[in-house]
């Protein structure tokens, strides 16, 4: 005689589906943050006739301690050119938007050399600033 | 005789806490994503290190300074600078004359060299770095 054997059944709960998407997003979540420069701390300088910009393919920010980072990541403004290279390859000309963010308290001897590193790497330089309020954001 | 009411409790379901806080989540991300950015664009042909003095001697130069502009050798404030700078690239017109270059003291706020840009950008003029390292950079 044959004895039938009993299936075994392994299913997730359908109740904690929730739980699985919310932990998922918070890690997608992080890793995304990991990615971009919003954790940094810097006042940008205002001016008139401000424009909205289209998405940059990198970003260099230099902060209120006026470090220089490339997406975020701390870098030595020598190691600048060859990072952002690397980032821009061979996008074409027009393309190759870089946002540079400088704290309003900067000085030229912080910002001249970031500038310069992204003019080596054939960066299209955008200075990202804040509107002044007497005129309209075009 | 007082009857006691009795209490109505209403709890949402605990198991929909998740669903609840993922809603929340959704929500905040939405109202966190892409902040629209404004700013000036410069387009800069590559670093180029200084090849002719003499030439470069003819156009126009500007010095920044925290207390000041300098043009062509005469300190201007930042509303004069502007008509001055329109003035005197009016009359040019090869690119190669409109190229301006620009010196700025080590101590130069980032406010005051953005503004100086912009107004010679206004006035049609290419704006090339003189840097200390003796690295020119053109900006158009």
């Amino acid at each position: 005689m044959k004895l039938p054997r009993k299936k075994l059944t392994a299913s997730v709960p359908s109740f904690a589906m929730g739980d699985i998407a919310f932990l998922l997003l918070i890690f997608f979540v992080i890793l995304a943050r990991a990615q971009d420069d919003s954790h940094l701390q810097w006042q940008p300088a205002k001016l008139k006739d401000v424009k909205m910009q289209a998405s940059p393919l990198a970003s260099v920010t230099i902060d209120t301690a006026l470090k220089t980072y490339l997406d975020g990541k701390e870098i030595d403004p020598s190691e600048l050119a060859a990072g952002l290279s690397a980032i821009l390859g061979d996008t074409p000309a027009g393309e190759r938007n870089v946002f540079l963010k400088v704290h309003r308290e900067a000085k030229a001897s912080d910002f001249e050399p970031v500038i310069s590193a992204i003019s080596e790497a054939g960066g299209d330089l955008i200075h990202i600033l804040e509107p002044d309020k007497e005129t309209p954001i075009r | 005789m007082k009857l006691k009411r009795g209490t109505m409790l209403v709890d949402p379901p605990a198991c929909a806490s998740s669903d609840i806080a993922f809603t929340l989540i959704i929500f905040f991300l939405v109202c966190a994503a892409v902040q629209p950015e404004t700013g000036m664009s410069q387009l800069l042909p590559k670093t180029e290190e200084k090849a002719d003095k003499r030439e470069q001697s003819q156009n126009i130069e500007v010095s920044i300074t925290p207390t000041g502009i300098v043009l062509n050798g005469n300190p201007l404030q930042l509303i004069e600078f502007s008509q001055r700078i329109a003035d005197a690239l009016k009359a040019k017109t090869r690119e190669a004359d409109r190229i301006v270059v620009v010196k700025s003291a080590p101590e130069t706020p980032y406010p005051i060299w953005i503004e100086v840009s912009q107004a010679i950008d206004q006035a049609g003029g290419i704006i090339t770095l003189e840097l200390e390292s003796e690295k020119t950079i053109n900006v158009r």
